[in-house]
């Protein structure tokens, strides 16, 4: 992976020529190489006295063609930061702050280049944008399916509604053309959900998030319900219809092994916020945050001699009642005085195009890193290989 | 982990099968289809001994558990709880379900939501026969067994205040109450946080080491099995294709099935975890006549189709349900039921 993948100091680049405001959209700019910017954003659950902060101060960028993978538990926020970013969030929750930026080519004029900010647009700009520049994939299938249609009823739908030139002819060829793409038969048009598989069903929901050939997809544990062996069979198409259209893609899940062999970049979040930033062979080999630490060592090894291992002490965060320094303190092994009344900010580290929240990477720790927190990548002997790298 | 002399099996089971008749409507008739969810397990659990099932969903797993929990009533084999028979056609009694008791997958779920942590506890301390008196003093000492310490915090706590791990261990606390000598756990970790399974896991085995209780560990994640098992088993379509002592069948898989669920788990330190040629099509055909697995399986021979493999010796105390072992020298002998295979058998785990 090289090193200029992750460099999140440059910002998108200055745009210049004649912008054009439609609306919140502002068309005709240059170019910018992040599909998604997220700047500040926060999410909210209720407001007042109850008010619960589900997702706090998250900034990230995601270049085109790149994944992301968002690994934490549940109660994390790696749900509503999806949701709230599409503004799919439904009340109690409210976006309160920061700003997310759409960077895509309008459909209307190949040319030009447009920047949305999704969080003030009107249902209108959404409408234009969802499905076809950025689609999702929900956990259960089975309840994003209409039980009483046909699977061919929702190709045909999503198509006439977004794309009303085609005729039927049209529809149902480029129906079966995406049924192929995700490996089904095409007499599958005429099943009813119940009668396919958990896999088959998921496999039906990424053709429908790729009619359109949208520039970003987000899949939120997509293949959480299922069994290792189609997870695999489905990771694997994923990889495929990557690099065959080369979309962005959000992928959340709890399962950090699983992202480290997909992902190009991983975010770890505990408690609503980020603890951690890192390319997915950095992260896997060399974690930063006692956090990412304790979830590597949660999933026991296929390999190697048995040993007991501890997982994380303590119980997940109730974010209602979080401790006053650093979220992570009461169940961190290596924590000290200040973190229980100072909370770290995400910070980068020196020489790296990684961050951590954490204040044993401070420059002004007079503590010593861990040891377990201070390893480095052994570039002669990196593990991952090249699942995500493509052509 | 467990070096022990084998005492007779707290509960085996003989043959178990387990048919379930569907209906298929058809133009003009409605056909009869039989779905053999469990065919043909025996298995033992033994004291201090974890044995963990691995199998995807619709391998039959859970149908197992609930066979030998007396829940679902078997089509036909036999259970021998502590040496008895028990009549497996007659109704589950007060006195088997002392012995055996039954932990679920969803904590969540399997708890009562609208009564405290206490009535979950003390309920199934009554209906067993403690005293009024008593059952509190019993209710708090389970939950100390599971470390929810101290017990005074949560007893008088409803589900809804406390977290899928802290709600798994009071599901097991539950069962403890009863003090059972077998404790079947189905998936007892799969709903429950990354960073809490691992405490789950170390609880049981902490039981099966301390109290000597014979464990039935189910699962769909290998590596879970891996961690705490004695003895692991494989099912496929309700068949047992795989098993060994300790970890020789995630070491050294013998059946097509085992492999390929061990290649499918995501492995980061592994390369040919990612091999792309793995990717052949899932059918979820079973086949009727030969071995279920051969319509996946990708070494699949002309006798595979026509005749169901016997179990053959691959190793010490480890036999797979395949053909392909069928010309090793050693191993062309038709293995029988388990239990005639453990008498002879040294004790090493």
């Amino acid at each position: 992976m090289s090193a200029d993948t992750f460099d999140i100091q440059a910002v998108s680049p200055m745009r210049e020529g004649p912008a054009e405001r439609k609306g919140n959209a502002v068309a005709n700019v240059e170019r910018s190489e992040f599909v998604l910017e997220v700047n500040n954003f926060s999410v909210d659950y209720g407001v007042g006295e109850n008010m619960v902060r589900a997702v706090n101060d998250v900034t990230l960028h995601l270049r085109r063609s790149k994944v992301l993978g968002v690994a934490g538990e549940s109660g994390s926020g790696k749900s509503t930061l999806v949701y709230a970013m599409t503004r799919l969030l439904r009340a109690p929750g409210v976006i309160s702050g920061g700003s997310v930026t759409l960077n895509f080519t309008s459909r209307d004029d190949e040319k030009e280049f447009t920047t949305l900010n999704l969080v003030t647009a009107s249902e209108k700009e959404l409408r234009k944008i969802r499905w076809s520049h950025v689609s999702i994939v929900l956990q259960s299938a089975l309840s994003a399916l209409n039980p009483v249609l046909r699977v061919g009823r929702e190709f045909d739908e999503v198509l006439k509604t977004h794309r009303p030139d085609m005729s039927k002819a049209q529809r149902r060829a480029r129906a079966v053309e995406l049924l192929t793409m995700v490996g089904l038969n095409d007499d599958r048009l005429a099943r009813y959900p119940h009668e396919l598989s958990g896999g088959q069903r998921q496999r039906i929901m990424i053709a429908l998030a790729l009619a359109l050939d949208p520039d970003l997809v987000i899949m939120d544990e997509p293949t959480t319900a299922l069994d290792v062996v189609t997870q695999r069979e489905i990771i694997s198409e994923l990889h495929d219809l990557r690099s065959r259209f080369g979309f962005a893609l959000i992928f959340i899940t709890h399962d950090l092994s699983l992202l480290v062999e997909l992902a190009d970049e991983i975010v770890v979040m505990y408690a609503g916020e980020i603890v951690e930033r890192a390319g997915a062979s950095e992260l896997y080999e060399a974690p930063r945050h006692p956090y990412t630490l304790g979830l590597l060592n949660s999933f026991p090894p296929l390999h190697g001699p048995r040993r007991e291992l501890s997982g994380i002490p303590g119980s997940p965060p109730d974010l209602s009642d979080l401790p006053a320094g650093c979220n992570f303190y009461p169940r961190c092994p290596f924590a000290m005085s200040r973190c229980e009344n100072e909370a770290p900010a995400l910070t980068a580290i020196e020489n790296s195009d990684r961050s951590v929240a954490c204040w044993l990477h401070s420059s002004d720790s007079s503590v010593p890193v861990p040891v377990e927190l201070s390893r480095t990548v052994n570039p002669a002997r990196n593990p991952v290989t090249t699942l995500k790298e493509r052509p | 982990m467990s070096e022990a002399v084998l005492s007779p099996a707290q509960l085996s089971a003989r043959h178990l099968t387990r048919h379930f008749t569907t209906r298929v409507p058809g133009r003009f008739l409605t056909a009869k289809r039989v779905v053999r969810a469990v065919d043909d397990v025996s298995l033992d659990l033994f004291e201090g001994r974890v044995t963990a099932v691995v199998g995807e969903s619709g391998s039959g797993k859970s149908v197992l558990a609930r066979m030998l929990a007396r829940i679902v009533t078997p089509t036909s084999g036999e259970l021998v709880l502590e040496g008895s028979p028990i009549p497996v056609r007659s109704k589950r009694t007060l006195d088997y379900a002392a012995k055996v008791q039954l932990v679920l997958q969803d904590p969540y779920a399997s708890i009562n939501p609208v009564h405290r942590i206490r009535h979950s506890l003390e309920r199934p301390l009554l209906i067993h026969g403690a005293n009024k008196g008593e059952v509190e003093t019993l209710a708090k000492a389970a939950l100390s067994r599971v470390s929810l310490d101290p017990p005074e915090r949560f007893v008088d706590r409803y589900p809804h205040e406390l977290s899928g791990g802290q709600l798994q261990r009071v599901s097991i606390a539950r069962a403890l109450c009863v003090k059972p000598d077998v404790l079947l756990a189905d998936e007892p970790i799969s709903m429950l946080d990354v960073s809490v399974r691992l405490g789950i896991l170390n609880l049981l085995r902490g039981l099966c080491d301390d109290e000597r209780l014979a464990i039935l560990y189910i699962t769909h994640d290998i590596a879970s099995a891996r961690y705490i098992a004695d003895e692991t088993i494989v099912m496929y379509a309700g068949q047992i294709v795989e098993r060994s002592r300790g970890t020789a069948l995630v070491d050294e898989p013998t059946h097509p099935y085992t492999q390929l669920l061990i290649s499918s788990v995501p492995d980061p330190s592994d390369p040919t975890s990612q091999d792309p040629q793995k990717r052949e099509h899932a059918t979820f055909e079973v086949a009727n006549v030969g071995c279920r697995f051969a319509p996946r399986c990708p070494f699949a021979m002309d006798v595979c189709r026509t005749d169901d493999p016997p179990d053959f010796i691959v190793g010490e105390d480890h036999t797979s349900h395949c053909w392909l072992h069928a010309s090793e020298p050693e191993a062309a002998v038709e293995v029988a039921p388990p239990k005639r295979r453990r008498e002879g058998e040294p004790t090493k785990a």
